[in-house]
């Protein structure tokens, strides 16, 4: 029990001779907190759930000459979407499932439940529908069905993407907690801003599918520079005419409000930039102005009420350039999607000559026959900006556009949207938490923090 | 008027037998696969079950399409139409199942599963939605048992088409009366069914599968 | 009553009213259905939508077969528009009265289904929000294309299966994450018992149904 986990030799492949992870020696402590850090696609919540005994089960082939000292039954993992966790109505329900599972006698568990609930402060949430409760809230109520099953080892896939800062720090703090009472804790990120305070191992994964355990002072300056961010340079929004005003507006989600503000305009024609923690609404926001939820007081946009749009009125006016890129396609091949935007698009830029040079200067001239589900990360995300960009709407909202970008695809992007801009500009509001190459690019920008839109060109003239 | 009744409650056993002689065949012919539909893995039934909810989500919009037809159609004498109009709608799970996942019991979980997830969806036909949901699910596994899992094509989806037209229709017969109007209406009414089976469970099935196929989602045995 | 037991009932009697043309027995079985969803307490909207809802079919079909079938027969007409209700009645006064939660830990333990049914199928009706915003964004997605797709569409229904596949692969990795393995004993957090009461009602009941075809009209 108390030895380190070790992992030889392991070899883990999707396709035969393509290895997504290689890891050759690896000892994971006990009893400590562990974070894998490394960029998407690395191959670290791979790591993970072979662990967990999910791969290859779910997918894919392992080496036969790996060896892991870990059993799957030792350990349990939670996910990194809030909603795709529990199989039941309530936290309750879903931890009397799990103890169910483990053959626990009925009279033991309701002690069990409530002793672990009570661990992550979430006793008043155990008969709460699902539906009616936060991420953050469903994420504690995650760990807290672990902790009921009394799992030694507790395995995290990206457990903070959709947590608001205060459910964050907390989630961390009883993490932490959990260490101490002798458990291990493995977490899979690839966002090192909020572990300054725990101080944990680190392993980082390269994108050569190979691992390194990080010295202590190592650690130390990513953590330090995680938290480091550019100074962006922006202009007051008062400065230019507004297309969309927000009045008395009120973005709120079960048991959180997101956004609170008495007032808010965006700058017709010029790119503006949205920032603030994640879970602290931002892509709730964009999907709000696409007409894909719902909001309180006013929102006009040219003058008239967003309510009022049509769905296919609105459609015309405002694209949004979903944060998961899949979710923008309609159809199989690149080359299909790409005449779909040709048909429907309207964007006076993209001329054959200009569509050609583009898709050379995104690398994906070769790939039009491909199926756009079998693309990278990063190709998927250049072919939805391309489409969406082609398709010419008069105000364009991007939600993490750059992720998944190497700085040169990333520059090749900007390039092509400032292309489109000096042809026909566009209203477009960029949500990023990457702000590598954006000071020079963005006219203004807004930081959302404590449920309010500060205009950070006002803050900072 | 009173022979004809006679006649209509002696034949609700033969066809009440007839559906249990259906579900029978089907089951001796995937004997060995009794067992293989028992091993269909937790993922799949999830997935089966997401499969036919999502079908009845996205027909709530066709609901409108049911009641305006009936509104129209009704003083015409062809009310019931409204029903065959709509019903390859409804039955498309089941098909899109068998599609999806190319094996014996797919097109009827899917259906089954879908109607038992949907009875708990504010669905105010609540637990007789599994009775419609049985007999849709055993008539368009039918056409896949009858030609012996061995065509999930064209030619399976046709004949899924004609088991589900059929079997719906002599289901309907009974619980929704259609044993009382004329010969020239059901005459209509079994062709606009087929029709519309043919529409939504044959070719819609079908572009979708094919949509699916490309992305390289489908089961290929 | 057991919900095992409470869905067999509910769903015998409506085989049986099927395939048989008795009027007076609907209207008691609608009567009864009622009250049993009165004793529920649903919201005002629930019961508008159960009256309301039914009644295009319901007339649809009653005067088809009144005023445009041969036999002119209003009686027939009457039994095939309570029918409906019937169905409706008793449907929801399962529906309404039993969790899903509820009646898969009945079937898992009263009727011995398979967990991976009972709880595979639960896990999917709890994605349900999910899958509606899903078609939403879809949708959205389509008109940002300009497309508009409705339920004709192959696209809504293949994006709709690639949500579809992810979800089940995650929620099936999250159950056996927590604990859940196929075919493995399980113990039980609630009991649910069949007492012989339940068999009496349900005896009882079928006899009343039949008893009452006989004498009714």
């Amino acid at each position: 029990m108390t030895q380190a986990i070790e992992i030889h030799n392991l070899s883990f492949s999707y396709e035969p001779q393509l290895p997504v992870l290689k890891v050759a020696d690896l000892t994971i402590p006990r009893k400590t907190m562990t974070l894998l850090y490394g960029p998407s696609g690395s191959g670290k919540s791979t790591l993970l759930k072979i662990l967990a005994g999910l791969l290859p089960k779910y997918g894919g082939q392992l080496d036969p000459g790996s060896e892991i000292s870990l059993k799957a039954t030792e350990a349990a993992m939670m996910f990194q979407d809030p909603s795709l966790q529990f199989a039941m109505d309530t936290p309750w329900h879903e931890a009397e499932f799990a103890l169910e599972n483990l053959q626990i006698p009925p009279v033991e568990m309701p002690a069990r439940i409530q002793a672990a609930f009570a661990t992550v402060e979430i006793s008043h949430l155990a008969h709460r529908q699902f539906a009616t409760l936060s991420g953050g809230e469903k994420q504690r109520a995650a760990l807290a069905v672990i902790i009921a099953m009394q799992k030694p080892v507790i395995l995290l896939d990206e457990p903070f993407a959709s947590l608001d800062p205060v459910n964050r720090k907390r989630l961390l703090q009883q993490l932490q907690t959990q260490v101490e009472a002798g458990k291990t804790v493995i977490i899979a990120d690839h966002d090192l801003s909020n572990y300054q305070a725990v101080n944990p191992n680190v392993i980082q994964f390269g994108t050569d599918h190979q691992t390194q355990v990080l010295t202590s002072q190592a650690v130390r300056q990513l953590l330090v520079a995680a938290n480091q961010q550019p100074v962006i340079p922006a202009k007051p929004a008062a400065q230019f005419p507004a297309i969309l005003t927000g009045t008395n507006l009120k973005i709120t989600q079960p048991n959180q409000v997101l956004i609170d503000q008495a007032h808010f305009q965006l700058p017709a024609n010029q790119i503006s930039l949205l920032t603030g923690e994640s879970g602290s609404g931002k892509s709730t926001l964009l999907k709000v102005l696409a007409k894909l939820g719902t909001y309180q007081g006013s929102l006009l946009y040219a003058g008239q009420e967003l309510r009022k749009y049509s769905a296919r009125r609105w459609g015309r006016k405002c694209g949004l350039v979903f944060q998961h890129a899949a979710d923008q396609f309609l159809n199989v091949t690149v080359a299909e999607e790409l005449a779909l935007s040709q048909k429907q698009g309207r964007h006076p830029y993209f001329t054959p000559a200009n569509l050609q040079n583009a898709l050379t200067k995104l690398g994906l001239a070769a790939l039009t026959d491909r199926v756009v589900y079998s693309l990278s990360g990063g190709q998927q995300k250049k072919l939805q900006i391309l489409v969406m960009l082609m398709m010419g709407q008069p105000l364009l909202l991007l939600d993490e556009p750059f992720t998944g970008l190497d700085a040169k695809s990333a520059q090749a992007i900007r390039e092509l949207i400032d292309a489109c801009q000096a042809t026909a500009p566009a209203t477009i509001l960029v949500v990023s938490h990457q702000l590598n190459g954006l000071a020079d690019w963005v006219d203004c920008h807004f930081k959302l923090q404590n449920q309010h839109l500060v205009d950070r060109g006002e803050v900072l003239a | 008027m009173n022979r004809q009744k006679i006649d209509l409650t002696r034949t609700p056993q033969t066809f009440c037998w007839g559906v249990f002689l259906l579900t029978w065949i089907e089951i001796y012919f995937h004997k060995g696969d009794i067992s293989m539909s028992k091993r269909y893995q937790l993922k799949e039934v999830i997935l089966l079950a997401l499969i036919g909810i999502i079908f009845g989500v996205i027909y709530y919009a066709g609901d409108f399409l049911y009641n305006g037809l009936s509104i129209v159609l009704t003083p015409v004498g062809l009310g019931p139409m409204a029903n065959d109009i709509t019903m390859g709608l409804w039955c498309m799970a089941g098909p899109m199942a068998a599609m999806l996942l190319r094996r014996p019991a797919a097109s009827f979980l899917g259906e089954f599963l879908g109607a038992a997830g949907e009875m708990f969806l504010g669905g105010q036909w609540g637990a007789s939605n599994l009775i419609s949901g049985f007999v849709q699910g055993v008539a368009s596994e039918l056409g896949f048992t009858l030609t012996a899992y061995k065509h999930f094509d064209w030619f399976g989806l046709t004949t899924s088409a004609l088991t589900s037209t059929f079997i719906t229709f002599g289901w309907d017969w009974f619980r929704n009366g259609y044993a009382h109007f004329s010969l020239q209406l059901n005459l209509i009414l079994l062709i606009a069914r087929f029709v519309s089976m043919f529409i939504f469970c044959g070719v819609l099935v079908k572009l979708v599968a094919n949509l699916l196929e490309r992305a390289h989602v489908t089961k290929t045995n | 009553m057991n919900p095992s037991l409470k869905l067999a009932l509910v769903l015998l009697i409506s085989l049986e009213v099927s395939f048989t043309q008795k009027l007076g027995i609907n209207l008691i079985l609608i009567m009864i259905g009622l009250i049993l969803i009165l004793k529920t307490r649903p919201s005002g909207l629930t019961l508008v939508r159960l009256i309301a809802i039914p009644a295009i079919p319901a007339a649809t079909l009653a005067i088809t077969i009144g005023a445009f079938s041969p036999g002119h027969d209003w009686f027939f007409a009457a039994v095939l528009a309570s029918r409906i209700y019937v169905y409706v009645c008793l449907g929801s006064a399962v529906t309404l009265a039993t969790t899903p939660l509820e009646l898969a830990r009945s079937l898992e333990q009263n009727c011995h289904l398979s967990a991976k049914f009972a709880y595979g199928t639960l896990a999917a009706i709890n994605l349900v929000p999910r899958i509606i915003s899903a078609v939403k964004t879809i949708r959205a997605a389509g008109q940002m294309r300009g497309l508009t797709l409705s339920f004709w569409s192959p696209q809504l229904y293949f994006k709709a299966i690639l949500s579809a596949l992810t979800w089940s692969d995650q929620v099936a990795q999250a159950m056996e994450s927590h604990g859940f393995v196929d075919d493995q004993a399980r113990t039980t957090a609630h009991q649910i018992r069949i007492t012989a009461w339940d068999w009496v009602i349900l005896v009882v009941s079928l006899a009343l149904v039949q008893g009452g075809l006989i004498v009714l009209p």
